[in-house]
């Protein structure tokens, strides 16, 4: 076993950042949204936390994305152009999580600087992190201010496509926080992925 | 000589290599090639060779970063530097990165013969420990990033703002691969099993049924045959 940096200390503050305020924007998202059903704080605090914090998390998203762009860390996130040698992989880590995992057999995926992801992650963090995200930050702010971007809601269908787009994408979040935390427990040792993400170095078995 | 002997020559000129495959294929080393620093350290790091004879000058990584690189993963193993134009400026790093020695081109058989005996030598003198390779994978990783080119830097900003859509396809033909996929196990399973005049039914059915499915494919297949030839010959102008 020996020590590989793969997570940068922006990467790590990004990362713990968004964590938070994930969980911030779920609850008072629920807040917001299902009124009636859960009612933890009133209306108007859920409202202003969300928008602050929102923000705070749109600030994050933009330090990530450029950090990524103006580095060579770049690579991580780049797709992989050979659609045979992503299904093969992909369908090699599907394997290991529905049955190997199980049978203690080796994770398939060898982790290195530039090749942090699995070919499963790597597809995944692509569209959460470049599709979804700006996604979700444009309705975000749309559904802000509704009067200021009136045309840019119309243009995008109306007020209804956009609370309905914000709350679908409200949904897969709410739902991956619940499956990263499990896929992270899934290292040598149930807390190496999490210490990895406050170290900034994974523990990868020699081979 | 034990045929297990492993040689690596890195060396833009396929000529070198050759030359050295030349000469010692027939002494009981098999003598692998590498255009590059980089294909070199990632051959360094998937296989064990007993020795490396590098260029100093080629494109990308020198000769010089390339035996660095070696010897702070793999100290133990031999490294000669080959050369036509060695300086002193070239020998005082090349020394201190500790490689085992020179050869100066032109290269005789004699010359690569004796060099490569003498390596092996050293490569018995000092063995090498277990489990190194995802050191040297990691360097030639950070070198490859390292050396990126500004044209592959606006190739990765295109690839990595294109990487959410590629993402998207790839999910969207998820479940259509696997399907194929289960199909073509079920069918190789089959196919061991049953009976030659159920197969002969079955190709009678399915004979015509892929005809029509080359027929359909067809028109995408030209479209992106043209869509290939068009971009790429927009590349050359």
């Amino acid at each position: 076993m020996h020590k590989l940096f793969v997570h940068p200390l922006p990467v790590r503050v990004w990362h713990w950042i968004n964590a938070l305020g994930f969980v911030v924007m779920i609850a008072t998202g629920i807040q917001i949204r299902y009124i009636g059903l859960i009612d933890l704080v009133s209306f108007k605090p859920a409202v202003e936390v969300h928008n602050a914090v929102g923000f705070v998390l749109i600030a994050n998203f933009f330090g990530w994305f450029l950090f990524y762009l103006f580095s060579d860390k770049i690579r991580v996130y780049l797709p992989e152009l050979s659609p045979a040698k992503h299904f093969a992989a992909s369908f090699r880590q599907l394997k290991f999580y529905g049955y190997g995992i199980f049978k203690g057999q080796p994770n398939p995926h060898h982790v290195s600087v530039y090749h942090k992801f699995n070919a499963l992650q790597s597809m995944t963090y692509q569209i959460v992190m470049l599709l979804l995200v700006p996604i979700q930050c444009f309705t975000g702010v749309l559904l802000w201010d509704v009067e200021r971007f009136q045309s840019a809601i119309t243009l995008a269908g109306g007020l209804r496509v956009v609370d309905t787009v914000h709350v679908l994408v409200f949904i897969f979040f709410a739902g991956f926080i619940f499956i990263h935390p499990y896929l992270a427990s899934l290292g040598h040792t149930w807390s190496a992925h999490f210490k990895a993400m406050i170290t900034g170095y994974e523990e990868v078995e020699d081979e | 000589m034990s045929t297990s002997r492993k040689i690596l020559v890195v060396d833009d000129d396929p000529v070198v290599g050759k030359s050295f495959d030349r000469v010692l294929s027939g002494k009981g080393y098999a003598v692998i090639t590498a255009q590059n620093g980089e294909e070199a350290l990632h051959k360094l790091a998937n296989e064990n060779y007993d020795a490396v004879f590098t260029d100093i000058k080629m494109p990308g990584m020198s000769g010089i970063e390339v035996a660095q690189k070696i010897k702070a993963a793999k100290p133990w193993l031999p490294v000669v530097i080959v050369t036509g134009y060695s300086t002193d400026a070239y020998r005082a790093a090349a020394e201190a990165a500790g490689v085992s020695g020179f050869l100066q081109k032109p290269l005789s058989p004699e010359m690569i013969a004796g060099s490569a005996e003498k390596a092996m030598h050293e490569a018995d003198a000092t063995p090498a420990p277990a489990a190194t390779m995802p050191q040297l994978a990691e360097a030639a990783d950070v070198t490859a990033a390292g050396d990126a080119q500004p044209a592959s830097r606006a190739k990765n900003i295109a690839l990595f703002l294109a990487a959410p859509f590629i993402g998207l396809v790839y999910v969207m033909a998820m479940p259509f691969v696997a399907a194929g996929m289960l199909a073509w196990f079920a069918a190789k399973a089959l196919a061991a099993k049953v009976p030659a005049d159920v197969k002969k039914f079955a190709m009678l059915i399915g004979g015509p049924l892929l005809g029509l499915g080359f027929i359909l494919a067809l028109p995408l297949v030209g479209i992106g045959a043209l869509g290939y030839y068009a971009v790429k010959s927009a590349r050359k102008e």
